[in-house]
């Protein structure tokens, strides 16, 4: 049977890889409304359905990883953490399509951001979770 | 003795002492001959040597002057020769063309509009050039047109310049004539022109650039920190026939197959004129095979006659392809708040008077404009009239969750068929509710009812609201806390409050809907949250502070702003684009409209009381001798037509740096920089606002000390400016003393958040009179002051906003557009008060809110004429000032509020000119 910890590192390796791709979809609709491929209220109407369930699978990550006692994973993921609840406490996570062509250059660079680091973080946890099952072996 | 004279004879009140001693109780004014007192030179001096600051000096003044209007060295646009006959000049210009132009042709049956070829060819040498092949050509030509001028490879040599004029800013005082005066010529010459006509290039009135010559690089730009944008105003009137434009009729519209740009008076034509040159792109395009054509009167016609090569600014009819559905008629939505505070201010009395005044007026000539009339409290009040009723059916809505449209059909009112049944509303509407005591008003599902009634069709719903909506969707708290006023979490106070208003107006954006809000307080009305759904569906916020009709100026005021607003030739369904030269982009846009994609500007109705800026970015090096950007509005009239207003301004291009500065529009940058600041206060905090506008401005003279300003020796090192920038740090400092940015706990965050909304969106003129108010004297003006001539009324020059000017035996007015002031000082002669008022004593006057009285006396009458000409001094506003009546001797309250306009003195935490010069010149010396 498989270790709690090796089942954190499986369940944070698919939330993680999920929100990576939520977030290179979110750079493709960016650099569409540059191109004006999309107008900017369908690209609210979109992203903003997708913000809350990322903050969330995100704050599953970071708790799953604490509960695992994974310590240094889990600073690693802290400071997003503490991001996504600045925003939410700001109301600044959900897109304003009034704004949004002031806030693009903020907005493309968070997303750049967030995605180099659910890329690593992948990886990472890939490696961990591989380490992790071998040693039950 | 004739009353004239003994007017003339008091030319200037109590002058003749020259300093602010008291006259004597018993003061007889003298009356000497009219003729001397012409020469009011002598007065004026005493003036200037009584200031503080002992800098303004009658001699330095002349100095000023003199290098006033940036000089052009050569071949300026006003020395080409006249335009009239625009076709003549053109064949003279295209002899080879239009020789072979009519060979072509001859076969046709009738070439009489190019019937003179022999003549064209006899007046012109076979060696002169087809203008815009010239790059082609060579530069032969060019240099032919120069006459000998030495012309480099880069066309741009060979611009003629402004020339760079330096200032020490120290050592005159602020030329405050050049606020009206025309910006920096643009050094084009007429001969890039297809027709060489001089209305070629767009007016300022129209779009003016910060810079007139534009730089070839990016990194030329980013080191003179000019900033570089472009201030737009499709419109400078509110009805058309104020302003006309000409129209092309013929629905022929060229435009560039790749970059779209329409064909404009700087389009290259080529090949015999079968095809021309984009002078944006570059890429070779055909011409409509019926351009030649009359196709109404069936005739050939003449090319260079067409108004779209002729001038700069014209509007196109759009043929069906620019249609997306048949025009829309136009609506207006009254939502009218029917509180027990609105009632009892007497708002919903005098509007809907003012609405029944003004029906006629609502452009209507098609007979398809529709209203509706939905009264706002705790429920939904919806009127209707069927056609050709007498009277109106009420009906109320109390479902305000889901608030639904109790009819489907007669709700909409067509102005004519129902008249009768309107004019009876309107006239029973107040007594209608006279008796109501609730004090709730659900603005939001009032909203959202007017936005299911017309979304199929789009319009405009007019807000007429007088307490904080609290009730249902949308509702507002009393969130003003006097104790964050003037720190720095005052900025919270400018953001909306509710996400309801933001995503509201994006959903009227989409349905061609746009709400204009009239607000009214007697206390806090949150102007900033209401704001919001103006600003994005292109509507207007107009505010009233402590409005009560029972005050007839208030009633006046209000009533003739909304008939202002009513009669306005509205556009609808318009859309912007504003477009550039290769290597020019547009980044971004300011003013009230929505961004539908990253260069398109939405307004689901164009209002012509606004103006818009518009930030251009250089992407790649620019090659050509000169660049255009076009402005494109696809809109329909209120009359049910389709048309695209085209505005195109082509500027030349420079690879230096004097240049840049000789041509910088100090008036364009002053608006650029407000509008940012706004955006900045409304994003961000007021804080950083100011500092936008600071830091900018001591860039620009750290560039200009190190780059361009004369060698200076000794040990006073001069802050110097070029002429045609030196009132950019006077504008600067006004903007930080505005009501929108002044740091002070006294202003209420409704005063700020409506000065904010003018800031960003009034008119170029109309924003230098708001930032820096005008200042008369009245009691010593020159004779032909306030009468009429030719050009209308006669206004007297403009004084600086310094107090130390003020006598206190004058009487001024200060002019900030949105309101008049009239000082009297406390010393002020009982003639002066009889002449102009018609009271024996300063006592009889009231200080406060005031009507100028008319009576039978010149300077009276004088006075009122000037007053009038300043309420209608542009044709485009909406805006009738509120005239205070300020007394040297009154309220105090009122006074310090007077004297905050006097921008060039110094005020509780903020520096004199003098002072704001010294830490400039610090910080640039840093």
């Amino acid at each position: 049977m498989m270790s709690f910890g090796s089942f954190v590192y499986i369940a944070c390796l698919l939330l993680n890889g999920a929100n990576m791709l939520l977030q290179i979809f979110c750079v493709i609709m960016f650099s569409d409304l540059e191109m004006d491929y999309i107008n900017p209220i369908d690209l609210c109407n979109k992203l903003n359905d997708l913000v809350m369930p990322e903050i969330i699978s995100h704050t599953l990550v970071t708790l799953l990883l604490l509960l695992g006692k994974k310590w240094l994973l889990f600073l690693a993921n802290l400071p997003l953490l503490v991001f996504h609840a600045n925003q939410v406490i700001h109301k600044t996570h959900i897109l304003d399509a009034t704004e949004i062509f002031r806030q693009l250059g903020r907005h493309k660079r968070d997303n750049f951001i967030k995605v180099t680091f659910y890329l690593i973080m992948f990886f990472t946890l890939l490696y961990c979770m591989v380490m992790s099952l071998i040693q039950e072996e | 003795m004739s009353q004239e004279d003994a007017f003339y004879g008091k030319g200037s009140y109590g002058a003749s002492s020259g300093n602010s001693n008291i006259p004597p109780q018993g003061f007889q004014p003298v009356y000497p001959v009219a003729g001397q007192l012409d020469n009011t030179a002598p007065y004026v001096g005493a003036v200037a040597e009584g200031t503080a600051e002992g800098i303004v000096s009658n001699g330095e003044y002349a100095v000023g002057a003199m290098g006033a209007a940036p000089t052009n060295i050569i071949g300026s646009v006003d020395q080409q020769p006249p335009v009239s006959h625009t076709s003549h000049k053109s064949r003279r210009q295209y002899p080879a063309e239009v020789f072979e132009l009519t060979n072509t042709l001859a076969a046709s049956p009738a070439p009489p509009s190019l019937s003179e070829p022999s003549y064209v060819m006899a007046r012109t040498p076979s060696s002169s050039p087809y203008p815009h092949d010239r790059a082609e050509v060579g530069t032969k030509s060019l240099s032919a047109q120069f006459g000998g001028m030495s012309l480099g490879a880069d066309g741009a040599a060979a611009m003629p310049t402004n020339e760079l004029v330096s200032v020490d800013l120290y050592n005159q005082t602020p030329e405050i004539s050049d606020l009206t005066s025309p910006p920096p010529p643009i050094n084009l010459p007429l001969s890039y022109s297809a027709t060489g006509a001089a209305t070629s290039n767009c007016p300022p009135k129209y779009v003016r650039s910060t810079i007139n010559c534009v730089p070839t690089t990016n990194s030329l730009l980013k080191k003179s920190k000019i900033p570089f944008a472009l201030v737009i105003r499709p419109y400078t009137s509110l009805v058309e026939e104020d302003d006309p434009v000409p129209v092309v009729t013929d629905t022929i519209i060229s435009r560039c197959r790749r970059c779209r740009m329409y064909i404009n008076p700087f389009s290259i034509f080529i090949d015999n004129g079968h095809r021309y040159r984009c002078n944006s792109c570059g890429i070779v395009n055909e011409v409509p095979q019926s351009y030649d054509w009359d196709s109404f009167r069936n005739v050939q016609r003449d090319r260079w006659q067409r108004p779209e090569l002729n001038y700069a600014v014209v509007d196109f009819i759009a043929p069906q392809e620019y249609m997306v559905r048949a025009p829309q008629p136009l609506v207006y939505v009254f939502l009218i708040d029917i509180s027990f505070v609105s009632i009892s201010s007497g708002m919903v009395g005098t509007a809907s008077r003012a609405i029944l005044e003004s029906l006629d007026r609502i452009p209507n000539k098609e007979g398809r404009a529709k209203v509706a009339f939905i009264g706002v409290d705790s429920a939904l009040h919806f009127f209707s009239v069927s056609p050709g009723a007498e009277e109106a059916t009420q009906l109320v809505v109390s479902d305000l969750e889901e608030p639904f449209l109790p009819r489907n059909q007669d709700l909409l009112l067509n102005l004519r068929e129902c008249r009768q049944g309107i004019e009876n509303l309107l006239e029973r509407f107040q007594s209608m509710f006279a008796t109501t005591r609730d004090s709730s008003n659900a603005l939001g599902p009032g909203l959202k009812a007017a936005h299911r009634l017309i979304e199929n069709i789009g319009g405009k719903i007019c807000c007429l609201i007088s307490s904080l909506p609290n009730v249902g969707v949308g509702k507002l708290e009393l969130r003003e806390d006097p104790k964050l006023l003037g720190t720095n979490r005052e900025s919270s106070l400018l953001h909306p409050n509710d996400s309801f208003y933001k995503s509201f107006a994006v959903e009227c954006s989409t349905s061609q809907v746009s709400v204009d809000m009239f607000l009214f307080s007697s206390q806090y009305q949150d102007v900033a949250t209401l704001s919001c759904l103006p600003r994005y569906t292109s509507g207007k916020t107009q505010f009233y502070h402590r409005w009560n009709a029972s005050r007839s100026e208030d009633a006046l005021k209000f009533a003739s702003e909304l008939t202002n607003y009513l009669s306005m030739e509205i556009e609808l369904e318009a859309v912007m684009r504003v477009r550039g030269s290769n290597g020019l982009r547009m980044s971004s846009f300011y003013g009230n409209f929505f961004n539908r994609s990253s260069d398109l500007c939405a307004f689901p109705s164009f209002p012509r009381d606004q103006s818009y800026v518009v930030e251009v970015v250089i992407e790649d090096t620019i090659t050509k001798p000169f660049v255009s950007f076009q402005t494109a509005m696809l809109h329909t009239t209120c009359n049910g037509e389709r048309r695209i207003r085209v505005l195109t301004i082509s500027l030349p291009t420079t690879n230096s740096m004097t240049d840049l500065y000789a041509s910088a529009d100090q008036v364009a940058i002053a608006q650029y920089l407000t509008v940012r600041a706004s955006e900045k206060a409304l994003s961000s905090t007021l804080n950083e606002a100011r500092d936008s506008i600071i830091s900018k401005l001591v860039e620009i003279l750290e560039v200009y000390k190190k780059n361009l300003a004369g060698q200076n020796t000794g040990a006073a090192i001069p802050l110097q400016i070029s002429t045609n920038l030196r009132l950019l740090p006077l504008l600067c400092l006004a903007l930080t003393k505005h009501t929108g940015f002044r740091r002070s706990s006294h202003i209420s965050s409704d005063l700020r958040s409506i000065a904010l909304c003018y800031l960003s969106t009034l008119p170029t003129p109309l924003l230098m009179r708001y930032i820096y108010p005008t200042l008369y004297s009245l009691h010593d003006m020159p004779i032909e002051a306030g009468t009429v001539t030719e050009q209308g009324v006669v206004l007297p020059s403009a004084l600086n906003l310094t107090s130390a000017l003020l006598q206190s035996f004058g009487l001024y007015l200060v002019d900030t557009h949105i309101h008049q002031f009239l000082y009297i000082g406390k010393d002020a002669v009982p003639q002066l008060l009889i002449d102009a008022f018609g009271v024996n004593s300063l006592a009889d006057l009231k200080a406060g809110r005031f009507t100028m009285p008319v009576i039978d006396n010149p300077l009276n009458v004088r006075i009122n004429a000037i007053l009038g000409k300043l309420r209608s001094l542009d044709k485009g506003s909406t805006i009738m000032p509120s005239l205070y009546l300020v007394r040297g001797d009154g309220d105090p309250q009122l006074r310090s509020w007077f004297f905050s306009h006097f921008v060039e003195d110094r005020s509780e935490n903020s520096p004199s000119y003098l002072q704001f010069l010294q830490t400039l010149k610090e910080k640039v010396r840093d």
